[in-house]
């Protein structure tokens, strides 16, 4: 329904800084479109400018330069209590002295709509997070994941043109977060809502997203799917941010890379010329160890230095005398329940396609 | 592990504190019941005469709601400036905050004598001296930090998000004050107002410098007695005064009580 409403882009950021005025700016050039019905996640550290960003969008911040458009119209045009968002806070910000019904009431009477079509509209949408009968409890009755529901009911009711999502789901226990991100995902595509969402946390960003933006220093450093972020990253930091990568610094070679004299098999990431200095990024569970190495284009000997136990995987600190340098690896071992012993030594390698190699410039 | 000595010394130190801080009501509500002509405690014998008497009087009476009067002014003057006062201090990041904190705390640096003084000549200046009004607007001005104070501290417990998401939610600047900050600072404002009137009740300093003969006051009006003859009715009055601030703080656990357990957290 929501690719019918309209030709253009859903949300249009454009040439976008945000300069607080304390040192470097919380969000630098930052440009993007957003399709109307795709689920965005802007992904990145503590203070990458993630939230600025979206504070923009939703209105309670002016970017200092830049523009963005909302359904084709220039944010600012419009006050933030007219604009046809629906948020839901890190904090939830649910009004305690409300009860449930009140709480997805309060957007329907604030935007007049006709109150005899309220009451089945709110049990509409707490059906829709699974909270149906409990509109007449305290905001303080509800548990962590049924106040989660809630918020969502209330930024859904009006039925608005976006959703913005400011890490709503940090302040729950793994379980009820990951519970919580398949829920977001349902109603997102039970909906058709046009949804940005803020996280630092990469899984959730894989498992909820149509696409991702990852930001580092209030910068974007890169805008794709989730396959392709995983597969592709654009540069070391996004490598390191979504995943697990090791990093072998070295000079740009016809095959790969050179590293401490020892030539590895590795493919281009970014524009780079032989010769130049570069940094390899090789993802730990595509770092193969023990036998599955013999085979792969790079072949080297190893040492486990340690081993972590993560139940269904294990991941292996192992160092690399000839690069000089260790690499960390995921092997899952259901079968055999064999480990690596600490201080064996073991044949470490990996394919060609896996080593990917970027200018060393790039952070 | 507490040991026997120190358990002694802390019960030692509550009953002295129990003591001397209840001892004056104890005084006055046991001298009140007497049924000799003498203020005294221990009373002689027991009787209810001088509540009696101090119900028909219509000099006390009169006074009395006067004092009402002065403390139901001062608290409508109080509760939107101290409201508004209090929410933007803690609210908003405001220049010269610091300045307007210390300006609106001045009344408690000044001693009561000189600001009813001051009082007394601005209202004198501009004829409204012998209306009652004045004095409840003096007592709202004097005692204004407790309501800025109670409101401020609710208000900084308040989520920042709240408003946000309510001007998400379609309200306007207006809607969002009266349905979600005001409800939320709500306790602030039931306290400050409580402790308004009750101030105002039993101001006499500041009452004795405003009012003149025909609109005396509650406090002054005791006062004035004791100037001339000290009987057991000042006692009866003044346990009125103590069940008044009971009846308030009662209020105020009904209510406030009540609000804090409506907040989630």
């Amino acid at each position: 329904m929501a690719a019918v409403r309209s030709e253009q882009p859903a949300v249009v950021v454009q040439g976008v800084d945000m300069d607080f005025g304390t040192g470097a700016m919380a969000v630098k050039g930052a440009s993007f479109a957003l399709e109307p019905g795709r689920f965005l996640t802007i992904l990145g550290p503590s203070g990458s400018g993630k939230t600025t960003l979206l504070r923009m969008i939703a209105g309670f911040q002016a970017p200092t330069r830049g523009e963005i458009l909302i359904g084709g119209r220039p944010a600012d045009a419009v006050a933030p209590h007219r604009r046809s968002i629906g948020m839901v806070f890190q904090k939830l910000a649910l009004f305690p002295h409300m009860t449930v019904n009140a709480n997805v009431a309060f957007p329907l009477k604030m935007r007049r709509h006709d109150p005899r079509t309220i009451p089945a509209r709110v049990a509409r949408y707490l059906d829709l997070v699974r909270l149906g009968g409990y509109g007449n409890r305290r905001i303080h009755e509800l548990s962590g994941g049924q106040q989660q529901r809630v918020a969502i009911a209330r930024a859904l009711v009006f039925e608005p043109d976006l959703l913005l999502l400011d890490e709503p789901l940090a302040a729950l226990d793994r379980k009820l977060r990951e519970e919580m991100q398949l829920e977001f995902r349902r109603i997102q595509k039970e909906l058709g809502v046009t949804t940005i969402n803020v996280t630092h946390d990469q899984r959730e960003a894989l498992v909820v997203s149509d696409e991702i933006i990852v930001m580092d220093h209030g910068e974007i450093q890169q805008h794709t799917s989730p396959v392709d972020m995983y597969r592709s990253p654009a540069n070391p930091f996004v490598a390191s941010f979504i995943g697990v990568s090791s990093f072998l610094e070295g000079l740009s070679s016809p095959r790969g890379l050179m590293v401490n004299g020892v030539d590895c098999a590795g493919v281009a990431a970014g524009a780079i010329l032989p010769g130049m200095p570069a940094r390899g990024a090789i993802r730990a569970e595509q770092t193969r160890i023990g036998a599955a190495a013999e085979a792969c284009d790079t072949v080297l000997e190893g040492r486990i230095t340690d081993t972590i136990f993560e139940g269904e995987r294990l991941m292996y600190f192992v160092d690399l005398p000839a690069l000089g340098t260790g690499v960390r690896i995921y092997h899952h071992d259901p079968a055999e329940h064999a480990p690596f012993e600490k201080g064996a030594t073991v044949s470490t390698g990996w394919n060609a396609r896996d080593l990917l190699i970027f200018p060393a410039k790039d952070r | 592990m507490i040991s026997r000595g120190q358990r002694l010394t802390i019960w030692s130190l509550v009953w002295l504190s129990i003591i001397t801080l209840s001892l004056p009501t104890v005084v006055v509500l046991g001298a009140s019941f007497t049924a000799g002509n003498m203020i005294a405690f221990p009373p002689e014998g027991l009787s209810l005469r001088w509540y009696e008497k101090i119900a028909l009087a219509r000099d006390l009476r009169q006074a009395f709601f006067r004092s009402l009067i002065v403390a139901g002014v001062c608290t409508l003057v109080s509760i939107p400036v101290g409201t508004l006062a209090g929410l933007a201090l803690s609210r908003f990041r405001l220049r010269f905050a610091g300045v307007i904190q210390v300006y609106l705390l001045l009344p408690f640096t000044i001693p009561l004598i000189g600001s009813g003084i001051g009082l007394m000549l601005v209202f004198g200046q501009w004829g409204v001296l012998g209306s009652l009004w004045p004095v409840g607007v003096a007592c709202a001005v004097i005692n204004l930090p407790f309501i800025v104070w109670s409101v401020s501290s609710s208000a900084v417990l308040l989520d920042p998000d709240l408003e946000l998401a309510a001007q998400n939610c379609g309200a306007g600047r207006v809607q969002t004050f009266l349905y979600v900050t005001l409800p939320a600072v709500m306790p602030g404002v039931i306290t400050g107002s409580l402790l308004m009137f009750i101030l105002a009740m039993n101001e006499f300093l500041v009452s004795l410098l405003l009012t003149d003969a025909r609109i005396v006051t509650l406090p002054v009006q005791i006062y004035n007695s004791i100037r001339s003859i000290i009987t057991p009715d000042l006692a009866a009055v003044s346990v009125v005064f103590i069940v008044i601030a009971l009846a308030a703080i009662w209020l105020l656990d009904r209510l406030v009580g009540l609000e804090i357990f409506l907040k989630s957290k």
